[in-house]
């Protein structure tokens, strides 16, 4: 996993509450805890830390990834602003995270394993995602939806019936905008 | 104390600020390189392109070389085949005429002899026929040996006939040797002494036609190197060594300074007048030798000579 997704869970842990808390779940989870964003760490030390969150919050382990992604979403739409200012609407931004972002992400770093994302099917109301990736993040996938529809004032509900942890090969995450 | 902690936060925070300003620098960076190398990897498919048509100009102006020895080669047998058979085509009219004569004799009468005799020795004088038959078995045979002569000038380029097939088979070094030097005949100098010392080697296993090319390049480079001595030589030895053959193509002529001998394998290196060599000669000849996982090796001092050494493993690569 890549540097920049650690530091992102720190600045989430730091911002909710502070820096003391960081270190405690650090020094819980048995890590060094240094982490800079282009070098590549094992997905074990990551799964650990938030395990730790999850034990400090007391709250579904789903519900933390979920809301890491969407934390993550704005922190990586700040610090790589290019992406998003390249895209008018959401649809049009989560179509291009393969064809685009995935592109220039292998290009600087070729060891980044990234997941599989693809936006095939879908119209103006509801687009189809279907997501593969040996790691089987996908509740962190629908937390990054959910932060760029948030980036994107575009409400919208998650349907997630095909799901890699149900025997499934790829998750399908139904994007349907609600109207408000 | 909750002092103390606001300073560890301002701390904290001044040094995450630090962290983030030194990853953009560094993916700042990356991305540059990563751009860099696009434009590095593009120059070298075009070098890449360029050396491939600059490599087929050498080959081509290799088969030039060969071309023109060839000619020269065909044509000094062929000027004297052409003239024999224009002799004997010239004679061949006033010998047909002779068998009319024959069968005429045959039916003389002894009172008709003495002039029919007169006749046919005006008729001998007139087309100079004693000449000829004096003349016609040197001409028959000076015309066959010319015929032998190109016959094996074409024997010879059946050896270069392959020199763009990629197939490595067991070849006779020697004879590519031999032939190399007869294509090449006309590019050494008449008073060039050339001293063969080939031992009974075995078959290598390799690429004849790139061999031969290689031969080729180191004969005329040598032949080079001759013109203008006063008692131009040239040594070609061939011999065993354990698994190796090895090849030694000597000269007497100009010879190469320390400088030049480092440089003469590497490309585009020429010290031949604008025109006369593409400085790729021995540096193909060098990737050749490589590619047999044999070595080629150059010994040389200036107004002395070069010697030049190709060991080929027996057995191929």
């Amino acid at each position: 996993m890549k540097g920049v997704v650690f530091n992102i869970l720190e600045d989430m842990v730091v911002e909710k509450g502070g820096v003391v808390l960081w270190q405690q779940l650090l020094n819980k989870a048995g890590v060094e805890g240094s982490y800079i964003s282009v070098d590549t760490y094992e997905d074990a030390e990551l799964f650990k830390i938030v395990h730790e969150v999850q034990k400090a919050l007391n709250i579904p382990l789903e519900d933390v990834i979920r809301s890491f992604g969407d934390f993550m979403f704005a922190k990586l739409a700040d610090r790589y602003p290019m992406f998003v200012e390249a895209e008018s609407d959401l649809f049009g931004f989560l179509k291009s995270i393969e064809p685009v972002i995935h592109l220039e992400v292998q290009k600087l770093y070729t060891e980044a394993n990234l997941p599989s994302i693809d936006c095939a099917n879908g119209d103006h109301q509801r687009l189809v995602m279907n997501y593969r990736s040996p790691r089987k993040l996908c509740i962190l996938a629908e937390g990054l939806i959910q932060g760029a529809a948030t980036f994107y004032q575009t409400p919208i509900t998650i349907d997630h019936d095909v799901c890699m942890h149900k025997e499934s090969d790829h998750c399908e995450l139904t994007i349907s905008k609600v109207n408000v | 104390m909750s002092e103390d902690l606001e300073l560890y936060k301002q701390a904290y925070e001044r040094e995450r600020k630090a962290r983030l300003a030194a990853e953009d620098v560094l993916e700042s960076r990356s991305r540059e390189l990563f751009l860099k190398n696009q434009e590095l990897e593009a120059s070298l498919v075009q070098l890449k392109a360029q050396q491939d048509a600059l490599i087929r100009s050498e080959k081509l102006a290799t088969l030039g070389t060969l071309v023109s020895g060839v000619a020269h080669e065909i044509n000094n047998p062929l000027s004297f085949v052409h003239s024999n058979v224009d002799t004997l085509g010239q004679h061949s009219e006033a010998i047909a005429k002779l068998y009319p004569l024959l069968i005429e004799s045959l039916t003389l009468e002894e009172s008709d002899r003495a002039a029919f005799a007169e006749r046919v020795f005006k008729f001998l004088e007139e087309e100079d026929l004693e000449y000829f038959t004096q003349e016609l078995d040197g001409l028959v045979s000076d015309t066959n040996d010319g015929v032998q002569r190109v016959k094996e000038i074409v024997r010879n380029l059946r050896s270069f006939a392959r020199m763009d097939a990629q197939a490595r088979t067991k070849a006779d070094l020697n004879e590519g040797i031999r032939s190399t030097l007869k294509l090449i005949n006309n590019q050494i100098s008449a008073n060039t002494r050339i001293n063969l010392s080939l031992d009974e080697i075995p078959l290598v296993f390799c690429n004849p036609g790139e061999i031969n090319q290689v031969l080729l390049n180191i004969l005329v480079n040598a032949a080079q190197a001759l013109e203008g001595q006063s008692e131009p030589t040239l040594n070609i030895a061939s011999k065993v060594d354990q698994d190796w053959v090895e090849i030694k193509i000597g000269d007497n002529g100009k010879g190469m300074t320390q400088q030049v001998q480092k440089r003469i394998f590497e490309p585009f290196y020429t010290t031949k007048e604008i025109g006369k060599g593409t400085g790729l000669g021995l540096s193909i000849s060098y990737g050749i030798i490589s590619h047999h996982h044999g070595e080629l090796l150059v010994e040389s001092a200036p107004n002395r000579g070069t010697l030049f050494t190709i060991r080929l493993p027996i057995d191929g690569p």
